[in-house]
C-alpha cells in the first residue's frame, strides 16, 4: 500500500514541479505549483508526519501560494503574458536534467536489493501535534521563539520595501 | 515492493533538479521564486524521510522552521518584486541588468 501510493504520491509531485517550469503563463504555473505542494503533503502523511501534512497544505499551498497568486493579480499584464522566450538555445540541455533523474530513480527502484527499509513501523504517536509539540516546546524553545523573530523581521522588511518611500515614519 | 529512505531521497533529489533547471530556465522572477519554493520544499522530503529512518522526530521540527523561512522568504521577494514593478513596469530578469552593464 505505502508502495502504491508513494509512487502515486512522488510521480505527482515530480509531474506538477514540471508543468510548473513548462508552462508559459505564471497563473498556470501557480496552479501547477499548488497541485505539487497538495502531492508533497501526501508524502509527509507517507512518512508518518501528519502534522507535517496538515501544515504543507496551510501554509505552503494555503497562505503562500495565495500571496503569490494575490502578486500575481496586481501585476497583471506584462506577468501574465509570461516569458516570450523561454531559454536561449545553450540552455536547452539542462531541461535534461529532471528526466534523467527520474531515470535514476527507476534504477533506483530495480535494483532495491541492499537498501535498507525502515525497520518495523514507526512509534506510537510518531509526528502526531503532540509529540511534534513537545518537541517546539522543549528541547527546540529556543529556535522556536527566536523563528518568531525571524517572521517579525520579514514583516517589517515588506513593509519597508513595499510602502512609498516618503510615507515610512523614519523618513 | 518496500519503498525505503532511498526512494525518498531519490524523489527529493528529483523535485530539487526540477526546481533547480526552473530558475535558471524561466526569465519571469515571480516563476522563479516559485523555484525557488519547489526546492525547499524537496529539502523538507529529506528531513522527513530521515526523521522516519532514525524514528527520531528532530527533524519535524526543522521542516517547521523550514516553512517559516519559505514564508519569509516569499513575503520579502515578492515585496521586492512589486517595488521593481512599480519602478520599471517589468518582471523579467532580462531587462533588469543595470547592475550588470
Amino acid at each position: 500500500m505505502e508502495g502504491i501510493l508513494f509512487w502515486v504520491f512522488g510521480s505527482m509531485m515530480v509531474f506538477g514541479g514540471l508543468m510548473m517550469v513548462v508552462q508559459r503563463s505564471a497563473v498556470v504555473s501557480a496552479v501547477w505549483l499548488i497541485f505539487a505542494f497538495v502531492s508533497a503533503a501526501g508524502i509527509f502523511a507517507l512518512l508518518s508526519a501528519p502534522f507535517l501534512a496538515v501544515m504543507q497544505i496551510l501554509v505552503y499551498a494555503g497562505a503562500i501560494m495565495v500571496l503569490f497568486l494575490f502578486v500575481i493579480m496586481m501585476l497583471q499584464g506584462p506577468v501574465l503574458e509570461g516569458d516570450q522566450k523561454l531559454l536561449g538555445r545553450s540552455l536547452w540541455p539542462a531541461v535534461a536534467i529532471p528526466p534523467l533523474a527520474i531515470v535514476v530513480m527507476i534504477v533506483g527502484y530495480v535494483m532495491r536489493n541492499g537498501l535498507t527499509g525502515w525497520g518495523g513501523p514507526a512509534p506510537e504517536g510518531f509526528g502526531s501535534p503532540e509529540h511534534v509539540a513537545g518537541l517546539l516546546l522543549g528541547k527546540y524553545l529556543l529556535a522556536f521563539e527566536l523563528i518568531s523573530i525571524v517572521l517579525l523581521v520579514a514583516i517589517i522588511g515588506a513593509l519597508a520595501v513595499g510602502k512609498d518611500e516618503r510615507k515610512l515614519p523614519w523618513k | 515492493m518496500e519503498i525505503t529512505l532511498t526512494h525518498y531521497l531519490l524523489l527529493a533529489m528529483t523535485v530539487f533538479l526540477t526546481g533547480m533547471v526552473g530558475f535558471v530556465v524561466r526569465r519571469n522572477a515571480i516563476v522563479m521564486l516559485m523555484c525557488v519554493e519547489l526546492m525547499l520544499s524537496s529539502v523538507n522530503i529529506v528531513f522527513a524521510a530521515y526523521s522516519r529512518f532514525h524514528a527520531n522526530a528532530d527533524g519535524h521540527v526543522f521542516v517547521l522552521m523550514n516553512f517559516a523561512v519559505a514564508a519569509a522568504e516569499a513575503a520579502i521577494g515578492l515585496a521586492i518584486l512589486v517595488e521593481i514593478f512599480r519602478r520599471r513596469r517589468t518582471v523579467n530578469v532580462d531587462d533588469l541588468k543595470a547592475l550588470m552593464e
